[in-house]
């Protein structure tokens, strides 16, 4: 509004093509005739040197660009777990079920630690393994094959006391603890397991 | 490929060199030097996307390009003296002479302006685009192109009073 009446004030009121007296001035002096600036070989040359510098400068980027994602890509992948199963907590080794009515061939062939020994004498395996939680079958199958076909081998390896093997089995397999075929009774398999079958 | 797209790029340099040339003088006030080194980067980012604007409007791509970074400027141009290898030419008596005083005022107006208020002044008078081209570009609203195109022209009336004098 100011402008306006700044610009009746002071004359400027013949407006062509919405512009004013000075507003048409300024448009002229913009395209008054202006010297002719060739386009020579210095321009040129320098043009084309900035386009050089500008090509080098833009494939330096790019470069670092690759340079940068092939790092951190890297990174990511020295950083990232492994795998799954390293990160889980170890879980105890499955150890075979301890049942009271094993099946005579399913441990024999399950159990290696003992041999298929079968004495009438409650055949409990060495002390060391009594510690382990395998041997209540072993002296299972040890009884068990004597007791089907009646036939005895030569243990392959040091016969415990009786005493011995009688605490292995209480400890491990309390409820076959009585057993008729064999006296040493209570190292021996279950009873069940081998009166059928004699 | 190459040869033909440099060919053709050189080509459009040299017809609209002068041109683009004074274009960038308006833009920067009348510094020379500025004027050339801008135009130069412009030319330089034409180069890289003229398989793109080649068969459109190179000139316009360059205009853009040349008004957002002169307005982008926050330079002012020094008054003060500028060593040069040769003299300039003394002047000859007649309307040429006139011409060139009135130039050489018109760019030390311009100079006095915002790099905002002058770019969109330029675009206006010098490029007759309409306000909502000089919004375009100029990157901004076109109230605000509008605004600063009027308030450049209301300071270009002060500086400009013994130029351009007033009818009646």
């Amino acid at each position: 509004m100011e402008h306006m009446k700044h610009m009746q004030e002071r004359g400027h009121t013949d407006r062509v093509d919405g512009m004013d007296h000075f507003e048409r001035q300024l448009t002229r002096l913009m395209h008054s005739p202006q010297e002719q600036v060739a386009f020579d070989a210095r321009h040129r040359h320098r043009l084309h040197a900035g386009v050089r510098t500008r090509r080098r400068v833009r494939a330096a980027r790019r470069a670092a660009g690759s340079v940068l994602a092939v790092a951190g890509l890297g990174l990511g992948l020295f950083l990232w777990p492994h795998g799954h199963t390293d990160d889980r907590p170890s879980a105890p080794h499955p150890r075979p079920a301890v049942s009271p009515a094993p099946v005579p061939s399913a441990s024999t062939t399950t159990t290696p630690s003992p041999p298929p020994s079968t004495s009438e004498p409650p055949s409990g395996p060495p002390s060391s393994l009594t510690t382990d939680s395998a041997p209540p079958e072993s002296t299972a199958t040890a009884s068990n094959a004597p007791g089907a076909d009646g036939s005895s081998s030569t243990p392959t390896y040091g016969q415990p006391s009786a005493t011995a093997t009688a605490r292995d089995t209480a400890t491990t397999t309390p409820p076959v603890t009585a057993t008729e075929n064999t006296p040493a009774g209570p190292s021996d398999d279950p009873s069940s397991v081998v009166s059928p079958s004699g | 490929m190459e040869q033909t797209r440099a060919g053709e790029y050189d080509a459009f340099v040299a017809a609209r060199w002068s041109v683009l040339f004074h274009l960038a003088r308006l833009l920067t006030g009348g510094d020379r030097h500025r004027a050339e080194d801008l135009l130069q980067e412009s030319l330089v980012k034409l180069w890289f996307v003229w398989p793109k604007v080649a068969d459109e409007a190179p000139e316009a791509y360059v205009r853009t390009v040349l008004a957002r970074a002169a307005a982008r400027s926050a330079r002012r141009r020094w008054w003060g003296e500028r060593p040069v290898e040769e003299l300039p030419e003394v002047a000859a008596a007649g309307d040429m002479s006139a011409t060139v005083a009135e130039r050489s005022r018109l760019e030390e107006a311009l100079a006095r302006l915002s790099p905002q208020q002058r770019a969109a002044v330029v675009l206006r008078y010098y490029q007759d685009l309409p306000d909502r081209q000089v919004a375009e570009v100029l990157g901004c609203p076109v109230g605000t192109a509008r605004s600063h195109a009027a308030r450049g022209v209301a300071r270009l009336r002060g500086l400009l009073a013994d130029v351009i004098e007033p009818v009646g």
